[in-house]
C-alpha cells in the first residue's frame, strides 16, 4: 500500500488514535491498514455502536471512524451519544452513497465528517488532516525520521 | 401508457396558462412604471426579462407563434436605453393584448390574431437601437444567479442592519463525492460556526443532483474565513464568495431613490444582484417557495369537512351536556372536557388555516386598475392618477373575483363620467389631474371596497330629469323622490348619465347589474356624493366566513341566528317603552333613537305587552343601528354556514342556514338586506309600502321546505 505523510498529534508529536467502529471484520481490517500507512495508531476497535460508546470512554480516542449500519445501535445514535459525553469527539462516519439521509442525521447529531464506502485511502486521509485542523500536523517526510 | 403524456401536456399547459398570466400582469405593470419614469433601465430590463421567460415557457408548450413573437419582441428590446421610450410603452402595452389575445386563442383553440402591427412596432423599436446588447452581458460576468426569496432577502436585511456581512457562497462539490445531500449538510455545519445560514439552494431535499451549492449567509467574520471554512477537502473543489453589501455602493443608491422607504439599501442591492435572467433560475425560484396550485374545488371540499367536523363537536358537547346532567358526579367527567377543550382549540386552529388558505390579497384585483384608469383616461382625453391603497387586505377568492367585474365598470365609470375634463376642472378652481382613489379594508366581518373619485359628483336633479325622459318614473313619483332615492335610480336597468355613451364605459355591465351582482353575494353598494365635489361608490362584502360566531334567537318559535360580532348589545324593554315615529317603531336607547323591525307577523297590538320586558338586539351593520326585536334569545354558538340557493329560499332576509348539534335548523339573517330593507342611510326609513314588504319578505313565511 501507498505510504502516506504521518500525521502526529501538533500538541505532543505523538501518533493518531483511532477507535474503529464498524460490524464488518473485514471493513475494520481495511480501515487498521489505511489507518497505520498515515502512521495512525489503533487505540480499539468496536462491532456495534454501544460496544463504540464504551470504548470510547475507555480509550479517548482522536478520531472514531463510524459504520452507519450496525447491529445493537446504529452508527448514527452511537455517534450522538459520544458527541453528548465528549462534545469535543471526531467522529467521521463511514457508509455507502445509499445511505444518505443517515449521514445527513449524523452530521446533524454531531458528527464532524464523513466518507463514502468503498474508501478511498487518500480521501480518508484528507477528511483527517481536515478534521484534525490545528490539532494534527503533517511529519515532514514519510521515512526521514527512520 | 397511451394517455399519460396527454394528461401531462394538458396540466403543463395549463400551468403555462396560470403562469403566463402572471407574466403579462408584470409585463403591464413595467410598462406603467415606464410611462411614468422612461429612463428607467431597470424597468426595461424588467420587461426583457418578463419576454424572454414567456418566451422559454412558451416554447416548452409549443406554442410556436407566441414564442417567436416574443423572441422578436426580445430582440428589439434588446439593449439598456432605447432612444424611444414612449415606443417602448406602446409596444409594451400591445404586446400584452397580443400575448393575451394569442393565449385566449391556445385555450380555445381560435384563430390567432393578426400580429403584422406589433411586429411592425417592434421592428421600428429595433431599428432605433444601438447594439450594446453584448457589452452588457459581459458587464457582469460574476453575478451569481439565484433569486433568493424575500424571506431569505428580509432575513439578509436584518443582518445587514446589525452590522454583518452577506456573502452569496457558491462551492461546487467535488467530483468524487457522490453525496450532495451530505455535502450540503457538512457545508452548512461548517459556515453554521462562523455565519448564521439565511438560505441554500438547492434546498436540502432537492439536493440529490446537485453539482455546485448556493447558500446566501450572514457574518461578523471575513471573507478569507468564509472560504476557508468552506474549503472541505474530498466534498468541496472549488468556492466562491460574493459580498453582497458593498458600503458605498448602498448609499448612492439611497441617495438616488430617496422615495422609497420600504426598499433598504441593503435590499435593492440583493434584489439587484440576485435577480436573474435565465427562465432557469426563476424555475429554482418556483421550487424554493414551495408553491402548490391546487384546484379551489379541493380547498372547498376540506372547507366542508371542516364545517362537517364543527357539527360533530357541537353534537358531541350537546351530549356531554346531558351526560353531565345525568352523572354530575363521574370522575371521567372532568376528563371528557379537557378532552373536548382540547378537540375544539385544534378545530379553530384547522379551521383558521383552513380559510386562510382560500384568502388572496385584493391587491391581485387592484392591479389591474393602473392600465384600466390610463387607457379609459386616454381614450376619454382626460388626466387621471389613480391612488391605490388597502392592497394587502385578505378577500376569498371566489368574492374577488366576483367583484372583479363590477369593480371594473365603476372604475370605469368613474373615469368617463365622475371625472371633468382637464379644462372643465380648472375652470372649477381644481386640479387639472383628476383623483381616483381605491381602498379596501374590513369593517365588523365585511370587506369594503371604496371607489373615490373627486370629480363632479352626481346631481340628483338630473338624474330625475334623465329617469323621467326614458319612462323610469313618472312625473308624481319624481316629485316624491328624496335625494337618496333619486341617487339610487342608477342602479335601475336602463339608465345611463353620461350625454353620450361612450366607448370606455357605455358597453358592458351596466351599474344594474353592479348591483344584483353584489345583492347575490349578500353584499351591497352604496353612493356618497357632493356635486363639485365628487363621488365614492362602497361596495361592502361578507368575508363569506362559513364558519361564524352567531347569537341563536326565536321568532314567533322560529330559530335564527346573527352573527356575533354585529350585535352591540342586547337591551330589554317593556313594549310601552316602544314609539311610533311614522310607520316605524323606534326605542328611546340612552340618549339615540333606535330605529325597530318586527319581523314576526304579530302586530303590536295582539302582543300581551304588560307581561314582561322584551328582547332587543340592536345590531350595527357599518354605520346603521337598527334593534331587532326578538321573542327570546337560544344562545351563542359557532354556526357552520350552509348557503342557500334561490330554489330553497325565496327571499333575501336570510342568507343561508346552519344545522345544529341535534339536527335542528337555524336561519342565519342577511344583515345587509335587513338593514337596506328597513334603514335608508340610518334614517331614512321608508314609506308604510316597506313595511308591508317586508312582512311578505319575512323568512319565517317564506321558507320554503
Amino acid at each position: 500500500m501507498e505510504q502516506f505523510s504521518p500525521i502526529k498529534r501538533s500538541k505532543d508529536g505523538q501518533a493518531i488514535r483511532y477507535l474503529i467502529v464498524d460490524d464488518s471484520v473485514f471493513a475494520r481490517k481495511n480501515l487498521v491498514r489505511m489507518i497505520e500507512s498515515f502512521g495512525g495508531e489503533i487505540a480499539g476497535e468496536a462491532g456495534d455502536g454501544m460496544t463504540a460508546i464504551t470504548e470510547y470512554e475507555r480509550s479517548k480516542p482522536d478520531i472514531v471512524l463510524m459504520d452507519i449500519t450496525m447491529p445493537q445501535m446504529e452508527g448514527i445514535e452511537s455517534a450522538e451519544k459520544i458527541v453528548q459525553q465528549n462534545p469535543d469527539a471526531r467522529i467521521v462516519m463511514v457508509s455507502s452513497v445509499g445511505y444518505q439521509e443517515n449521514i445527513v442525521a449524523a452530521l446533524q447529531r454531531g458528527a464532524r465528517h464523513f466518507v463514502q464506502k468503498p474508501v478511498k485511502p487518500e480521501v480518508l486521509y484528507e477528511v483527517i488532516k481536515y478534521v484534525l485542523g490545528e490539532d494534527g500536523v503533517v511529519a515532514a517526510a514519510a521515512g526521514a525520521g527512520a | 401508457m397511451t394517455q399519460f403524456p396527454d394528461d401531462r401536456d394538458a396540466e403543463m399547459r395549463e400551468l403555462f396558462f396560470d403562469t403566463s398570466q402572471e407574466l403579462l400582469q408584470s409585463l403591464n405593470d413595467d410598462a406603467l412604471k415606464l410611462e411614468k419614469s422612461p429612463r428607467d433601465t431597470e424597468v426595461v430590463r424588467s420587461i426583457r426579462r418578463t419576454v424572454h421567460t414567456l418566451k422559454g415557457d412558451a416554447a416548452a408548450c409549443g406554442f410556436k407563434e407566441l414564442s417567436e413573437l416574443a423572441h422578436k419582441l426580445e430582440d428589439a428590446l434588446a439593449g439598456d436605453k432605447p432612444s424611444l421610450p414612449a415606443l417602448l410603452v406602446e409596444v409594451s402595452f400591445k404586446a400584452v393584448d397580443i400575448f393575451g389575445e394569442m393565449l385566449t386563442a391556445y385555450r380555445q383553440k381560435t384563430p390567432l390574431p393578426n400580429v403584422t402591427e406589433i411586429k411592425r412596432m417592434a421592428r421600428n423599436l429595433a431599428s432605433g437601437v444601438p447594439a450594446t446588447r453584448r457589452k452588457k452581458k459581459a458587464a457582469n460576468p460574476k453575478t451569481p444567479r439565484v433569486i433568493w426569496t424575500e424571506y431569505e432577502r428580509k432575513s439578509a436585511d436584518v443582518a445587514h442592519a446589525e452590522g454583518k456581512s452577506i456573502f452569496h457562497v457558491v462551492a461546487h462539490i467535488d467530483q468524487l463525492c457522490a453525496m450532495p445531500i451530505a455535502a450540503l449538510q457538512l457545508l452548512t455545519s461548517a459556515l453554521g460556526s462562523i455565519a448564521q445560514i439565511l438560505g441554500s439552494r438547492p434546498e436540502a431535499e432537492s439536493a440529490a443532483h446537485a453539482k455546485k451549492l448556493e447558500l446566501l449567509i450572514a457574518t461578523n467574520a471575513a471573507e478569507s474565513d468564509v472560504l476557508s471554512k468552506s474549503r472541505i477537502p474530498t466534498v468541496i473543489s472549488r468556492v466562491e464568495c460574493f459580498a453582497l453589501n458593498p458600503a458605498e455602493h448602498a448609499t448612492t443608491k439611497a441617495a438616488e431613490r430617496p422615495s422609497a422607504p420600504e426598499a433598504s439599501p441593503a435590499q435593492d442591492q440583493l434584489t439587484e444582484t440576485m435577480e436573474s435572467e435565465t427562465p432557469e433560475t426563476v424555475a429554482a425560484l418556483k421550487i424554493a417557495e414551495n408553491v402548490l396550485r391546487v384546484d379551489a374545488e379541493k380547498i372547498d371540499t376540506v372547507l366542508n369537512l371542516v364545517g362537517e367536523l364543527i357539527v360533530a363537536k357541537s353534537m358531541l358537547q350537546q351530549t356531554m351536556q346531558e351526560f353531565a346532567r345525568v352523572h354530575s358526579k363521574d370522575p371521567l367527567r372532568p376528563r371528557f372536557s379537557d378532552a373536548m377543550a382540547f378537540q375544539s382549540r385544534v378545530l379553530n386552529d384547522l379551521q383558521r388555516s383552513v380559510m386562510k388558505i382560500r384568502m388572496v390579497p385584493v391587491e391581485q384585483l387592484f392591479r389591474r386598475f393602473p392600465r384600466i384608469v390610463r387607457d379609459s383616461a386616454k381614450s376619454c382625453e382626460k388626466q387621471v392618477q389613480l391612488v391605490i391603497t388597502g392592497q394587502e387586505t385578505d378577500l376569498d377568492k371566489g368574492l374577488l373575483d366576483a367583484i372583479a367585474e363590477p369593480l371594473t365598470h365603476i372604475v370605469r365609470n368613474a373615469v368617463s363620467h365622475g371625472i371633468e375634463s382637464p379644462r372643465e376642472r380648472e375652470l372649477a378652481g381644481k386640479e387639472s389631474t383628476g383623483t381616483i382613489r381605491l381602498n379596501a379594508y374590513h369593517q365588523a366581518n365585511q370587506l369594503i371596497v371604496e371607489v373615490k373619485d373627486d370629480g363632479r359628483g352626481i346631481d340628483a336633479a338630473k338624474l330625475k330629469t334623465k329617469a323621467l325622459k326614458a319612462k323610469l318614473i313618472s312625473a308624481e313619483e319624481a316629485e316624491h323622490m328624496s335625494t337618496p332615492e333619486a341617487l339610487d335610480l342608477i342602479f335601475r336597468p336602463g339608465f345611463s348619465t353620461a350625454d353620450e355613451i361612450t366607448e370606455i364605459s357605455g358597453r358592458g355591465v351596466g351599474l344594474d347589474i353592479v348591483r344584483s351582482v353584489l345583492l347575490r353575494m349578500k353584499g351591497t353598494v352604496e353612493i356618497e356624493t357632493q356635486p363639485g365635489q365628487g363621488t365614492t361608490f362602497r361596495l361592502k362584502l361578507p368575508l363569506t366566513l362559513a364558519i361564524i360566531q352567531a347569537l341563536m334567537f326565536r321568532i314567533e318559535h322560529r330559530l335564527f341566528a346573527v352573527p356575533l360580532n354585529a350585535v352591540a348589545e342586547i337591551a330589554r324593554a317593556w313594549e310601552s317603552d316602544l314609539h311610533r315615529v311614522d310607520a316605524t317603531e323606534v326605542l328611546q336607547l340612552r340618549n339615540q333613537v333606535l330605529p325597530l323591525v318586527r319581523i314576526g307577523q304579530r302586530r303590536l297590538s295582539e302582543v300581551d305587552s304588560t307581561k314582561e320586558k322584551i328582547f332587543i338586539l340592536v345590531l350595527t351593520f357599518g354605520e346603521r343601528k337598527l334593534g331587532l326585536i326578538v321573542d327570546s334569545l337560544e344562545g351563542e354558538e359557532e354556526l357552520v354556514i350552509k348557503a342557500l340557493d334561490d330554489q330553497t329560499i325565496a327571499t333575501d332576509l336570510v342568507s343561508s342556514a346552519s344545522i345544529l348539534g341535534d339536527g335542528r335548523v337555524v336561519l342565519i339573517m342577511n344583515l345587509a338586506a335587513v338593514m337596506e330593507r328597513f334603514t335608508k342611510a340610518g334614517t331614512d326609513v321608508r314609506q308604510p309600502g316597506a313595511f308591508s314588504r317586508a312582512q311578505q319578505g319575512s323568512p319565517s313565511a317564506e321558507v320554503r321546505q
